[in-house]
């Protein structure tokens, strides 16, 4: 199914909340449920993330989300900061700063804890993109937060722009961007300037591209990858989000965001885990993986983590949990060029060691 | 008070809940007769196994329509009357109700989550406090978890319990000497009785939940051996197709809500014993989404967005 296609011409009178604007509303408040959720496992103890209490309104009124939903928050975080942290391992093993491009951030954090751990001299910049009003809000938090702004470098080296709805410094930048337009006319004007195509390039889509149809996506991701490999670098792709949804579950997921005005259009043809990979080679990918959320609960994540988390809330139901993480899932592609060292390969997760189950 | 009784259990049956004063009243009757049963409580055939129904009231009602009403149909719940659903009031109360106006007609067995730490998490507490305006009814109905029978036993020949074994427990008689009468524990045997689940492994095994075991298909055949009976019967586990046989059809998970948090996309069954205990498992699916079984001003399904 197509996205919505924005008139050529608007009418100047028409307020922003014309009806061309409202159909997105939906898609751009999912991030809200992920801020959301991300505080909810923060405050219960699973995860450890000082910053996203400054990109929530009012956080001190916000009710803790449902176990289920903090657990697979916490699996999802664990599993997309391992990847992004061995990427910048590869990098620097190389003697490079790898750049983040971060599509349909949102509230995301991560760019601040990579900053306040070791990684942040391994990083060359860092690039958030998200609709305008998404990255309007985000400008006004990080401004608004001194220990936010404190990341981005004196006060005077951060600049706002884009009638409020970008945010420039040294390091960071975020930018107002519709990932459903030609590359050409909006990834390239934007990031051709900016970006070093021969640094090691990491493109994070956490829950984005499934809101996009295919062929939209599939150009993105093409955009990026042939950037970096026509000038002798290296892309590396993060893809986070629901597949399978040809199943009962899954046509109940489909239904209930139905009935939230939310479509995955870009979800469709990902049935499997095979086919999540094979969308990497289809693009020219060298390598790819793919694994779901189920997986990694129960092959990435130490039992002593494991019982840990189980605890914090008495978790009531296994089947639940599984049935739902395996609906999601983080695969990952790498694009090299000819003068790239294969050690890029390697770039995964590692299994945990699993200690002994005895009660 | 049957007349009384019946025309509450009508309100209820259309999905309405009773006033607090008439709950006050429900729930001591109640605490009177689940007092004098045992903590497994003797059953004969023939009768009906339901498995989870969690505050799905409209499904419930569904599982009336094929299992039949009550009296009619004898039946056995084998707990998780509340959370995660949008009705558990309703739905406790009704089969409270049930069970004081016929009560060798239905047998309540508690589940992990007819307890006050866990309701507070998953649901009953807070709809307890958002439809009553104080949690006076929750207080009442944690009051009465504590009185559910542990288990039940079909003619000496199928065990009910709501989650599974436990290594504290070789035989059912055994089970009869806990003092059931308290809050669910963190641990021991009434804890397991609760929390355990099957798996395939061997002897026991740590159980994901943070509570009870894993218990494999030896410890299974052994009990189901040392105790002289033929089937165990329990809840507590999601299965998609609504039961799941298991260990050579020693132990059977049985499933009674339907599209389950209303996410799961799963059907669900009950078990129907005849007279000379045969089996027979009645799968039914969720209610028709109309403007009833919903509220409409629901909080969405969660998902990760």
């Amino acid at each position: 199914m197509d996205p919505p296609t924005p008139p050529l011409f608007r009418d100047p009178l028409a307020s922003p909340s014309s009806k061309a604007l409202d159909l997105d509303e939906p898609v751009r408040a999912t991030d809200n449920d992920a801020a959301l959720a991300r505080l909810s496992a923060v405050r219960k103890g699973y995860l450890v993330d000082p910053f996203i209490i400054h990109f929530v309104p009012r956080a001190h009124l916000q009710p803790p989300r449902p176990p289920l939903i903090n657990i697979g928050t916490y699996i999802r975080g664990t599993g997309l900061d391992e990847l992004v942290e061995s990427f910048i391992g590869l990098a620097t093993g190389q003697g490079k700063k790898a750049q983040i491009v971060s599509l349909g951030a949102g509230s995301d954090t991560r760019f601040w804890r990579l900053h306040a751990g070791t990684s942040r001299e391994h990083l060359a910049c860092y690039i958030e993109l998200d609709f305008p009003e998404n990255t309007t809000r985000k400008a006004m938090a990080v401004r608004k937060s001194k220990v936010l702004s404190a990341a981005l470098g004196r006060s005077e080296d951060i600049q706002i722009g884009d009638g409020g709805t970008s945010l420039h410094s040294s390091i960071y930048r975020l930018l107002p961007l519709d990932l459903r337009l030609p590359p050409s006319v909006s990834l390239a004007p934007k990031l051709a300037p900016i970006l070093d195509p021969s640094s090691p390039l990491l493109i994070l889509c956490e829950c984005v591209l499934a809101y996009v149809a295919s062929a939209a996506s599939d150009a993105v991701l093409r955009w990026f990858a042939d950037f970096s490999s026509s000038n002798d670098g290296v892309t590396g792709v993060i893809i986070y989000e629901m597949f399978g949804l040809e199943d009962s579950f899954g046509r109940v997921m489909k239904n209930n965001l139905k009935s939230r005005h939310v479509e995955l259009p870009g979800a469709e043809p990902y049935n499997s885990l095979d086919s999540l990979r094979q969308r990497f080679f289809r693009l020219g990918f060298e390598e790819a993986r793919a694994l779901t959320l189920r997986d990694f609960r129960r092959t990435h994540i130490s039992v002593t983590e494991q019982m840990r988390i189980a605890r914090i809330e008495m978790l009531d139901e296994v089947e639940e949990l599984e049935l739902v993480l395996q609906h999601y899932a983080i695969s990952w592609g790498i694009k090299l060029s000819a003068k790239q060292a294969n050690a890029w390969l390697e770039w995964g997760i590692a299994e945990k060691s699993d200690e002994d189950w005895i009660p | 008070m049957p007349s009384d009784l019946d025309a509450q259990i009508e309100q209820l049956a259309r999905c309405e809940y009773i006033s607090e004063e008439q709950v006050k009243r429900l729930c001591l009757k109640a605490r009177e007769i689940l007092i004098e049963e045992s903590n497994v409580q003797v059953v004969d055939a023939p009768v009906t196994i339901c498995g989870d129904i969690h505050g799905q009231f409209y499904d419930m009602m569904e599982l009336f329509k094929v299992g039949g009403t009550c009296p009619e149909t004898n039946y056995i719940f084998m707990g998780d009357f509340v959370d995660r659903g949008f009705y558990s009031v309703e739905t406790f109360l009704l089969l409270l109700a049930l069970k004081v106006r016929y009560p060798d007609r239905i047998t309540l067995i508690r589940g992990n989550h007819e307890s006050r730490q866990i309701t507070q998490v998953y649901g009953f507490y807070d709809e307890c406090q958002r439809k009553y305006g104080s949690s006076n009814v929750w207080r009442w109905c944690c009051e009465v978890f504590d009185y559910l029978a542990l288990g039940a036993i079909v003619d000496g020949r199928v065990f009910c319990v709501h989650g599974g074994l436990s290594p504290a427990l070789e035989y059912i008689d055994t089970i009869r000497a806990i003092d059931r009468k308290q809050e669910v524990p963190h641990d021991g045997a009434m804890c397991d009785l609760l929390w355990s689940d099957p798996d395939d492994i061997m002897g026991w095994g740590l159980s994901p939940r943070g509570a009870g075991y894993l218990f494999g298909g030896d410890i299974t055949k052994r009990f189901v051996h040392d105790n002289a009976i033929e089937l165990i019967a329990r809840a507590h586990q999601l299965a998609m197709e609504g039961y799941k046989l298991m260990f050579d059809q020693t132990i059977v998970t049985v499933w009674s809500a339907p599209n389950y948090c209303y996410r799961c996309g799963n059907v669900a069954s009950i078990l129907e014993l005849d007279e000379h205990l045969g089996q027979e498992y009645k799968v039914f699916q969720h209610a028709p989404p109309d403007v009833r079984s919903v509220p409409l001003r629901r909080p969405p399904a969660d998902y990760f967005l």
